[in-house]
């Protein structure tokens, strides 16, 4: 080592400003050096194990939380699940049956993809096919203030203009599943819609032209060739927007009516997950046994939505591969 | 020539579409616009909100919703802006690289009352902040920090190769090269995303009903000492945002002006979420315009 | 095992200091992209304050020698490279290495100007803002002396906070060459440095460089002949990752030892 100094020293000085090209030892402290690379790494992984250390703390908390009805009451798992009666207050023989909950909260989740998923689709083709300049122009601004109206906002709208309309039109109170499916199909327009528009921009332009030579017509290429090349990212779009009408709390709490059993019709008042943990979360005191169903009510939530995440990674993974 | 009937009805059929959302769009904002603007004054905008009588305004709940938005923001934009720069520039292609970007993918898709519930476990009971806007705006931190990653990321990759070359190959090392150079190159894009984003957690509702609270404290605007539990100040204090105030009124409201007062809430917040936007692209521009030279 | 290092090393000094002494010295170098062989067994000393230059046809490996030369490989997934380049006694290989310092000695400037999205000034002064110059004075200095070396100044001096990214193309290419100057290296990389840009700015940098080789050992590649012919004093013709010949430009152009390099200069393929 001490030779090597005298090497450099004897070499004709290869710098001017003193530098040396060899490394120091890296020295912990370092990071107080306003340049160092160490001080940046800190904040840079910290912020990636904040990330990582949410999701494990979502899932880990909401899990044991979510247990402890089983565990700790000994409610019946699969009596929790099927049982259509909820009477958790009841002080004689309370029941939890979470069933009409989950029902609702898909019931509100198909019917809002089966409402919004056509018009989104039919609005992502018209801004890519039929008008790809001024109907882009158009339509942007449109989805992106459609999805930046918060969701009260939709719930509000929803209670006061929908609901009076189903009171008068179809019957009941108005407030029912198709009043919340109505709400959340709007709410998730835009977001299926954008999606959907990547996804049709993305087809190739040859695999039109291909078919326009074949002396197809527009409908027919976009029948045919447009959408069967872009399914699985349609697909995704609006696997997308379920996901999101399933979270949804507030907006399907102000007009689906909350009823607590079965509905039998889609006219009816229902509940849902979220509604029911929106309106009871407050009222019940930890470590009470109708808490800790609220609880586990949410871990359903949290283990449908992982599904749902799960269910895109697989339609998305499966696109990419064909 | 059936090929081509079906192709104008299909066509039209596609046009009404858009046309059925474009008009959604403008009936809601007409609506809102209509019924809230005319309930919308000073008065409105500076008092108290009230519990019985008529009258009420919703003071506290604009002061409480930028104030929760202003301190959530100050949690997720240093984490958000780290996060993205670690998954652009040194995340390797590996197994924890991906860990984490389904760790993003993850939070962000989970419903926001998900999120709220976390919050009501983790802050509101077991550090002991009660509904405060503290634990309301960490919950927030938690629903917003994916959508900042991602914008810094996209935001990042799309810097080209060539700057962070140039820096490197001035002996300017990669953190500062990040820091000087690419990180200010992408800021038009991130400072737009992270605008778009204020507009979201402004108008998010379910992640606080059980962190930041369904009520406010008596505040009083001339005690600026942050640990007074009247001044608006403090952090530890329960507070109702406009958004929730919305909700509020409109499920337990007894009012005799409940539709005046959710009218001209939701058109107070509707606004504040377009100036969001419009803010946004005017300010992306602007950066945008003076760092290439065109201004 | 250092040991070796030294008495090698001290030996080569010695040496060097007989001839007229190369700054750096390539031996037996060989880069790969993972399998791909894509730079074979180079052996060249590179004189010191003179142009030397590298040309071959595309994909020759020309890009892959200058940027392991400050190590800007590094940065690519998969590249590693083998042999030694010796400057002032050190293998710049070995990871011992300080890339931050090995690249404020050995400057580099780009195919693609690439001057960072703000002011012309702040474009100079960021490399030495980061090595510690706070001295207003001395920064404002500093760069004006580079924009004149780089013969910018009279074209920019009046709009120094303006965005680099207003100047032309050829402009902006003389920029990235005076940010490079600012941290006085030894040795200037250039990559086809004016094939981006018109006659007329791609003539300005070559007499820019011409003059700059007073001061600097400059290696460029360059893909057109003539600038080679005109301002180099050593060419290096690589082939396929080989160096096929390497000596005096004059010499080459006029008698080329080699098939090849006739058949290249002479424009018969490439
Ligand atoms: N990043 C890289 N990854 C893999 N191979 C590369 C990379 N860059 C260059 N190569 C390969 O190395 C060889 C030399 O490339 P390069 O040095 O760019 O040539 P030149 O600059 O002479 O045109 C080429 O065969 C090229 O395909
Ligand atoms: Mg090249």
């Amino acid at each position: 080592m001490e030779n090597k100094s005298v090497v450099i020293q004897m070499q004709p000085s290869p710098n001017n400003e003193g530098r040396s090209l060899i490394q120091n030892k890296k020295k912990w402290t370092s990071i107080f050096n306003r340049n160092s690379e160490w001080r940046g790494k800190i904040w840079i992984y910290g912020s990636a194990i904040v990330v990582i250390l949410s999701v494990i703390a979502i899932t880990l908390f909401l899990t044991v939380q979510g247990l402890r009805s089983f565990v700790v009451d000994h409610i019946n798992v699969i009596d929790f699940i099927t049982g259509t009666e909820w009477y958790p207050d009841r002080a004689e023989n309370p029941s939890y049956g979470a069933l009409p909950f989950i029902f609702g909260s898909l019931t509100v989740t198909i019917l809002a993809a089966i409402l919004a998923a056509p018009f989104a689709i039919g609005s992502a083709l018209f801004m890519t096919e039929l008008a790809p300049k001024w109907g882009q122009k158009v339509l942007q601004p449109v989805i992106e203030i459609l999805v930046g109206i918060p969701s009260v906002v939709y719930g509000f709208i929803g209670l006061s203009v929908i609901v009076p309309f189903m009171r008068t039109h179809v019957g009941g109170s108005g407030f029912s599943l198709l009043s919340g499916a109505l709400v959340v199909g709007v709410m998730i327009l835009p977001t299926i819609t954008s999606i959907s528009a990547d996804a049709v921009r993305a087809v190739s332009h040859d695999l039109r032209q291909a078919s326009y030579a074949l002396g197809a017509t527009k409908w027919q290429t976009i029948y045919r060739v447009v959408i069967p090349a872009a399914k699985s990212t349609l697909l995704t779009a609006i696997v997308l927007g379920m996901a999101r009408a399933f979270g949804e709390a507030l907006a399907v709490q102000m007009v689906i009516g909350n009823a607590r059993n079965l509905p039998n019709a889609i006219s009816d008042p229902s509940a849902t997950l979220t509604t029911i943990i929106t309106l009871s979360m407050g009222h019940s005191t930890t470590g009470s046994v109708l808490n800790d169903v609220l609880w586990s009510l949410g871990l359903v939530l949290l283990i449908i939505s992982y599904g749902f995440i799960l269910l895109i990674r697989f339609i998305s993974r499966r696109g990419q591969i064909s | 020539m059936t090929s081509k009937i079906t192709n104008r009805i299909a066509l039209t059929v596609i046009v009404l579409c858009a046309l059925v959302m474009t008009a959604t769009l403008a009936a809601l904002l007409g609506y809102i616009l209509y019924h809230g603007l005319s309930a919308i004054s000073l008065s409105f905008l500076t008092k108290d909100s009230s519990s019985f009588q008529a009258g009420g305004g919703i003071k506290n709940q604009l002061w409480n919703s930028f104030y929760i938005l202003f301190a959530t923001m100050l949690f997720t934009v240093p984490l958000g802006l780290c996060g993205g720069i670690y998954l652009s520039e040194y995340a390797k292609p590996n197994k924890l690289t991906q860990f984490i970007r389904s760790c993003v993918e993850v939070l962000a898709s989970l419903p926001s009352i998900v999120v709220g519930m976390f919050g009501l476990l983790i802050f509101v009971n077991y550090f002991g902040w009660q509904y405060s806007i503290l634990s309301g705006a960490l919950a927030l931190t938690v629903f917003n920090l994916p959508v900042i990653v991602r914008v810094t990321e996209d935001a990042l990759q799309s810097v080209p190769r060539e700057l962070r070359e140039g820096g490197l190959a001035l002996g300017v090392t990669q953190w500062h090269t990040i820091k000087t150079i690419v990180v200010p190159a992408a800021f038009p894009g991130i400072l737009t995303g992270i605008i778009l984003s204020a507009g979201r957690v402004f108008g998010e509702s379910a992640a606080l009903l059980f962190t930041a609270g369904l009520s406010t404290p008596n505040l009083d605007f001339s005690n600026w000492n942050p640990m007074s539990m009247t001044s608006p100040l403090n952090p530890f204090r329960s507070a109702e945002t406009l958004s929730v105030h919305i909700w509020q009124v409109n499920t337990a409201g007894i009012t005799p002006d409940i539709q005046t007062i959710a009218n001209g809430s939701s058109a107070v917040l509707v606004l504040c979420v377009l100036g969001f936007n419009l803010f946004a692209r005017m300010v992306g521009k602007f950066i945008d315009r003076k760092l290439t030279g065109k201004a | 095992m250092n040991q070796v290092y030294v008495k090698q090393n001290v030996e080569e000094s010695h040496q060097n200091m007989k001839k007229a002494s190369p700054v750096l010295e390539v031996k037996d170098l060989n880069i790969y992209y993972g399998e791909h062989h894509a730079v074979k067994h180079i052996t060249m000393p590179i004189e010191e304050k003179s142009i030397t230059a590298l040309i071959g046809p595309s994909g020759c490996g020309k890009s892959t020698f200058l940027r392991t030369i400050n190590r800007m490989n590094d940065l690519i997934h998969g590249a590693r490279s083998e042999g030694e380049i010796l400057y002032g006694g050190i293998n710049l290989l070995t990871p011992k290495v300080d890339v931050v310092q090995l690249r404020k000695e050995i400057g580099m400037v780009f195919q693609r100007p690439n001057p960072f999205p703000k002011s012309i000034y702040e474009n100079l002064v960021l490399s030495l803002k980061f090595s510690g110059i706070r001295d207003k004075k001395k920064l404002k200095d500093i760069a004006e002396d580079c924009l004149r070396k780089a013969a910018l100044w009279d074209e920019v001096k009046d709009r120094l906070d303006k965005s680099a990214l207003s100047l032309s193309g050829g402009q902006q290419q003389r920029l990235c060459i005076a940010r490079a100057l600012a941290l006085k290296p030894k040795v200037l990389l250039l990559d086809e440095p004016s094939s981006a840009l018109d006659p007329i700015s791609s003539s300005k940098i070559e007499e820019l460089l011409l003059k700059l080789k007073e001061e600097y050992t400059i290696i460029i590649v360059t893909h057109n002949m003539q600038q080679a012919a005109r301002i180099a004093d050593k060419t290096a013709f690589f082939y396929q990752g080989e160096l096929i010949e390497y000596g005096n430009t004059d010499q080459m152009f006029t008698h080329p030892a080699e098939k090849r390099t006739e058949d290249y200069i002479s424009g018969r393929f490439g």
